[in-house]
């Protein structure tokens, strides 16, 4: 029997009618929660990205901005403007696009973002207490993860993830997450890698299989446990072969084999990617929230 | 052939003679590495645990200090004396003896050391950067038992399937952080398992390295490891001995005996792990001190 299909829209539309309500309570405060993006040159897959955060804050009613500096902008400059906007009342959340030019030190750029307004959760303050189990932000996109499997009904409570990739963005705060002795998390996890030997036989132990490695089919079907719930957080843009000279997208998932032996799996696109962004605008209000009630 | 025992007393020793030279070192520039420690309340184990960290770090040539609070004390008594400790410059790490007593937030406490003299590797900027594979203090246990597996000759980690039954802020979680990063001497695949893990045997089984602290006694039997696992035991529980003069005497979490007729190597409880974490915390703070003087 084919998998159920995720549906990261629907999910993500789900989370956006809870965050318009929230958002509405602000207003009556006088308070519009702001997001300002920090972009330095012109890398084409942070703008898309950037506009997808937009078109999902639009609606809401929250304030999204982008700051564009140039490719050459030195590391002071740039920790300048985030001081600038970590002081600015305007603004409740701020990210930076990355990846960043190679001239310019993305650890202590992220550093210089207030803990409070970091709602992309790169400050490694909250990247500790993400891993201690505090109060803090979660990284967008594994609390999408998390967000997704609690909302289709398959909580990683007291079940086996095996997380296939390592990033400081994915792979290690999505271990950090599932593994805290709390409520939709109390899992059992792996992490493995590209390198790992055996991947095929460890991968096979998940009830929960997170794909997160940034490689078209690096996870084939043989991989698979019959049962699995499969997440692929993979963005891959690869030749169209049905439209020449074009591109689509696709995860890490060899989707239609696996989708014949998992019980649940998501699409790409519009399995994490939705959600992903849908729980970054969900860090922008709570981060108003917070600030409103100092 | 049985496991080879893997002795904690010999390989703390050796590195304890390397800190005493790393503290000559720093002496003839003039800098005392100094360990500062704070105790809340009279509770005896928590006395006895500082008062070997002062013995260890005055052996090595670390100069100790330590301030003693009564269980009552406020808050903000606690945290002034940590801003005076993070100001003075003779004081290179800070310690507090954990647990606090009840109606002290720890939290609080530890976020209030400096991340330069945050030599237990809990203050979460400290944490944060550890589990970004950045160089920072990590707790005393984890890098404890990372020594211990270099040191013994378990330098290639790389692809090895580490499985850690302890998901703690203390073990589990900066275990993890050390071993999954990928860098030479890392790069492992890592399980963290909770005690509570259904089927856990189906882990342990997999694991060329198990580690295990979950303070229960005989938790982890032969029929639970492959043959040839590296175990490290950081369990410490008393049983009943009537040969013992005590009556009683102190073991691990592992079932000793079989799992060593089935290991590579196994530690031991007492003399394995244990007399690695004072050592570590020394290591810290040498480490601090040279940090501060390449400053």
């Amino acid at each position: 029997m084919p998998a159920e299909i995720i549906d990261g829209r629907k999910i993500a539309s789900e989370i956006q009618e809870e965050l318009r309500q929230r958002v509405d309570k602000l207003k009556e405060k006088g308070v519009t929660p702001g997001l300002v993006a920090i972009v330095v040159g012109e890398d084409p897959g942070t703008l898309s990205y950037l506009r997808g955060i937009a078109k999902g804050a639009d609606p809401l009613g929250i304030f999204t901005e982008t700051v564009k500096l140039p490719e050459n902008v030195t590391q002071e400059e740039l920790e300048r403007k985030i001081e600038k906007l970590n002081q600015d009342p305007k603004f409740h959340g701020i990210i930076l696009g990355l990846p960043l030019p190679k001239h310019l030190n993305a650890l202590r750029a992220e550093s210089a973002i207030s803990p409070d307004k970091d709602v992309d959760g790169t400050n490694p303050v909250n990247t500790g207490k993400l891993l201690l189990g505090e109060a803090t932000f979660f990284p967008s996109t594994p609390y999408g993860v998390q967000e997704l499997l609690v909302r289709s009904g398959h909580s990683p409570e007291r079940k086996r993830v095996v997380i296939c990739g390592r990033s400081n963005i994915v792979g290690k705060p999505l271990m950090g997450i599932l593994v805290q002795k709390k409520k939709n998390a109390n899992a059992t996890i792996t992490v493995c890698h590209t390198g790992t030997e055996d991947l095929p036989s460890i991968a096979r132990q998940a009830d929960i299989l997170v794909a997160a490695m940034g490689r078209p089919k690096a996870i084939t079907v043989d991989m698979v446990k019959d049962g699995a719930v499969v997440i692929d957080v993979g963005v891959n843009r690869i030749p169209d072969p049905e439209r020449p000279g074009k591109f689509k997208l696709v995860g890490d998932v060899d989707f239609d084999a696996v989708k014949e032996r998992a019980s649940a799996i998501t699409p790409v696109p519009g399995g994490t990617g939705p959600v992903t962004t849908a729980m970054l605008i969900a860090n922008t209000i709570e981060a108003a929230q917070h600030l409103a009630e100092r | 052939m049985p496991g080879k025992i893997i002795d904690g007393r010999k390989i703390s020793a050796e590195i304890r003679e390397e800190l005493k030279a790393k503290t000559d070192k720093l002496k003839a520039t003039g800098i005392t590495p100094g360990l500062a420690g704070i105790l809340v309340g009279e509770d005896p184990g928590s006395a006895s645990y500082v008062r070997l960290k002062e013995k260890g770090a005055l052996d090595v040539g670390i100069s100790a200090q330590s301030v003693r609070f009564p269980e009552d004390v406020s808050e903000e008594e606690l945290l002034k004396t940590i801003d005076r400790l993070n100001e003075d410059p003779k004081v290179h790490g800070i310690f507090i003896q954990l647990p606090l007593p009840k109606g002290l937030d720890e939290a609080k406490a530890l976020n209030a050391i400096l991340p330069e003299k945050d030599v237990d590797g809990f203050h979460p900027i400290n944490v944060g950067k550890a589990w970004m594979g950045q160089p920072v203090f990590l707790p005393a246990t984890p890098i404890g038992i990372y020594e211990i597996l270099l040191r013994s000759g378990y330098e290639d980690l790389k692809g090895k399937e580490v499985v850690i039954v302890n998901v703690d802020d203390l073990v589990g979680k900066p275990l993890a952080s050390i071993l999954v990063q990928a860098k030479p001497k890392a790069g492992a695949n890592v399980t963290l398992c909770h005690p509570a893990t259904p089927n856990l045997t189906s882990y342990t089984r997999r694991a060329d390295i198990l580690v295990v602290s979950v303070n229960k006694p005989k938790f982890i039997t032969a029929d639970m490891v492959k043959p040839g696992v590296i175990a490290i035991d950081f369990g410490s529980n008393w049983i009943e001995d009537p040969t013992s003069k005590t009556g009683r005497r102190t073991v691990g979490d592992i079932d000793f005996d079989r799992v060593k007729a089935k290991a590579e190597a196994i530690t031991p409880v007492p003399g394995g792990v244990g007399p690695m974490t004072v050592t570590m915390l020394l290591a810290n703070t040498v480490k601090a001190a040279q940090m501060h003087a390449e400053e």
